[in-house]
């Protein structure tokens, strides 16, 4: 068995953007496989585990799936406000990845 | 002989942004048969959607504009722009009109130019509202008169089929209000018996230009190419490249769903999507299905003004305030609560970079430890006068507070620069974002025509 290792080391991209004002969406991009595949096989990438990242609801998890073709992850959560709103912080919202670096990946074969 | 294939140039991602000349040239050199644009978002947040406002200063639309204006008509060729500019309402299209004539006289150039509205006519909207209520795909609670009467222009992102009538009519450069960024490029390829679900997107990729390229670059023109079963990407620096990675990477960015990616009248379904590397710079794209809905829908976008923002920017360096900085402020806010109760709603909010300004309770790492903090006193307020006392207020509070342990009595914040209350503006929030029903697509997108003759 390897090691745990976290996303950020086995992640060529993790980044995260709006998509519309009331949803921000994070890219998980490899550029190796096989790390890929070991990410996907491990399943830790979950809603559970987004929303215990975020410390938010897991109803508020619309969209985590894994994206075979773009050899990617997928994750889609409700913002907590919306973009521009008086109490938003990140317009773009593309400051809101640092969670998903550190989630724990178990070691492989 | 059929049309074997439509070339759609997208010259940048981001109209004001600029782009590369020298390879926006060897884009033309692939004879495409349109020229593509997007020039608007919701990205920048509801100031641009609440006021109307443009994103960038017109001079910097009008140096995009010049050279993709200039060379759909040496190639004689259509230039489609969509979401001119920022939000697409009216006041803006007829801004971008304004400097589409303007450039056709300086060069003495002659076409028939389309112009597309997307702003609705409030009476109207309330109207529709009033049939069956639009389901939302955000804001809380249900879409009332009253916020729409609250709202700056109120825009309807369009589909393909206004651009397709304008092309149908003859223009030759379209000049569109809010659109969905795809369907600016999409138009044509549908016209012309492309499939949908493969013009969409290709027109997905193409909308961002040189995003979905290595190395990422919103300013590098890109070339996409739709045929009967497949589309293909390339950028048009020599030494950029498309991978599968990147494109199928871009089919994700912004979007919800990797997948099922809903517009104008239906789904765009990339489930079946396959992405072939064909040599270093190309990919070759099959299998996007475009899925109709029964009913035809179009997404609405507005932004309701809550008041006027008001700033003061400082930074802290003494240790001993910062790890009480919670406190302090506080203090401080109740200050302002008492000394401005009464004068109307405000809302006071901290911005502690350094703390979690970034991305408040979303932050993980909730101890402090910075050797320095940057504080903004955010204040929105009824009127632009008071949310400036109470910023300043609030600021002088926290310039003489005094707090256990303090040694500096001399001021407890520095000043980056003078003056220190800054009034931003009218504050917004998006409170349109809805789907409204339409028995016909174009029928809120009135076109009219115009021959520019030089």
């Amino acid at each position: 068995m390897a090691a745990p290792q976290r996303l950020d080391a086995l992640a060529k991209v993790i980044r995260s953007k709006n998509a519309g004002p009331f949803e921000i969406t994070f890219d998980i991009m490899f550029d190796d496989a096989a790390k890929y595949e070991r990410v996907k096989a491990s399943g830790v990438i979950n809603a559970a585990r987004i929303a215990e990242a975020y410390r938010i609801r897991v109803d508020d998890v619309l969209v985590c799936r894994p994206y075979d073709a773009a050899v990617a992850f997928k994750i889609t959560i409700r913002r907590p406000v919306g973009s521009g709103d008086i109490e938003d912080r990140d317009v773009y919202g593309c400051q809101q990845h640092v969670p998903l670096t550190r989630i724990e990946i178990p070691g492989g074969r | 002989m059929a049309v074997q294939e439509i070339v759609g140039l997208a010259p940048s991602g981001s109209m004001g942004s600029g782009y590369n000349l020298e390879a926006f040239e060897r884009g033309l050199a692939a004879n495409p048969h349109f020229i593509g644009q997007d020039a608007g978002s919701t990205d920048m947040g509801p100031y641009y959607h609440g006021t109307g406002a443009p994103f960038l200063p017109l001079a910097t639309y009008r140096h995009d504009l010049s050279y993709m204006l200039r060379a759909a008509r040496k190639l004689k060729i259509p230039l489609l722009i969509g979401s001119a500019m920022t939000s697409g309402a009216n006041e803006n299209l007829a801004a971008m009109v304004r400097m589409v004539t303007d450039l056709a006289r300086e060069d003495a150039m002659s076409f028939r130019m389309a112009i597309i509205s997307a702003e609705l006519d409030k009476t109207d909207l309330k109207r529709r509202l009033a049939r069956e209520p639009f389901e939302s795909l955000g804001p809380a609670g249900a879409l009332t008169p009253e916020t729409i009467d609250r709202c700056g222009p109120v825009c309807a992102q369009m589909g393909v089929e206004p651009f397709i009538r304008a092309l149908d009519a003859g223009a030759e450069v379209i000049i569109a209000g809010r659109a969905c960024d795809d369907a600016i490029f999409a138009a044509l390829p549908i016209l012309k018996g492309f499939d949908k679900g493969l013009s969409l997107h290709c027109g997905k990729i193409l909308e961002c230009a040189g995003l979905s390229a290595i190395p990422y670059d919103l300013a590098e023109p890109l070339l996409g190419r739709v045929r009967r079963d497949h589309f293909e990407v390339e950028p048009c620096h020599p030494k950029h490249r498309c991978t599968t990675v990147s494109v199928a990477g871009h089919s994700l960015y912004e979007r919800g769903d990797p997948c099922l990616q809903p517009g104008p009248g239906g789904m765009n379904d990339l489930t079946a999507a396959t992405f072939t590397q064909l040599d270093e710079r190309r990919v070759k794209v099959t299998g996007s299905r475009f899925v109709p809905d029964k009913i035809y829908r179009i997404k609405l976008e507005g932004a309701e003004q809550l008041g006027f923002r008001s700033i003061v920017m400082v930074g802290i360096r003494d240790p001993i305030m910062i790890r009480q900085i919670d406190t302090i402020l506080q203090e401080a806010r109740e200050r302002a609560e008492e000394r401005f109760a009464g004068k109307g709603e405000f809302h006071l909010l901290y911005r502690i970079y350094g703390k979690n300004a970034v991305m408040g309770d979303l932050e993980p790492d909730t101890h402090l430890q910075s050797h320095e903090i940057g504080l903004m006193i955010d204040v929105v307020a009824p009127t632009q006068e008071l949310a400036t006392g109470i910023a300043m207020f609030t600021r002088g509070t926290l310039q003489h507070a005094s707090y256990p342990g303090i040694v500096t009595t001399a001021g407890n914040m520095a000043y980056p620069f003078s003056p220190f209350g800054i009034p931003v503006g009218p504050a917004h929030r998006f409170a349109v974002y809805h789907l409204m029903p339409l028995k016909d697509p174009c029928e809120i997108f009135p076109m009219t025509l115009e021959e520019v003759k030089n």
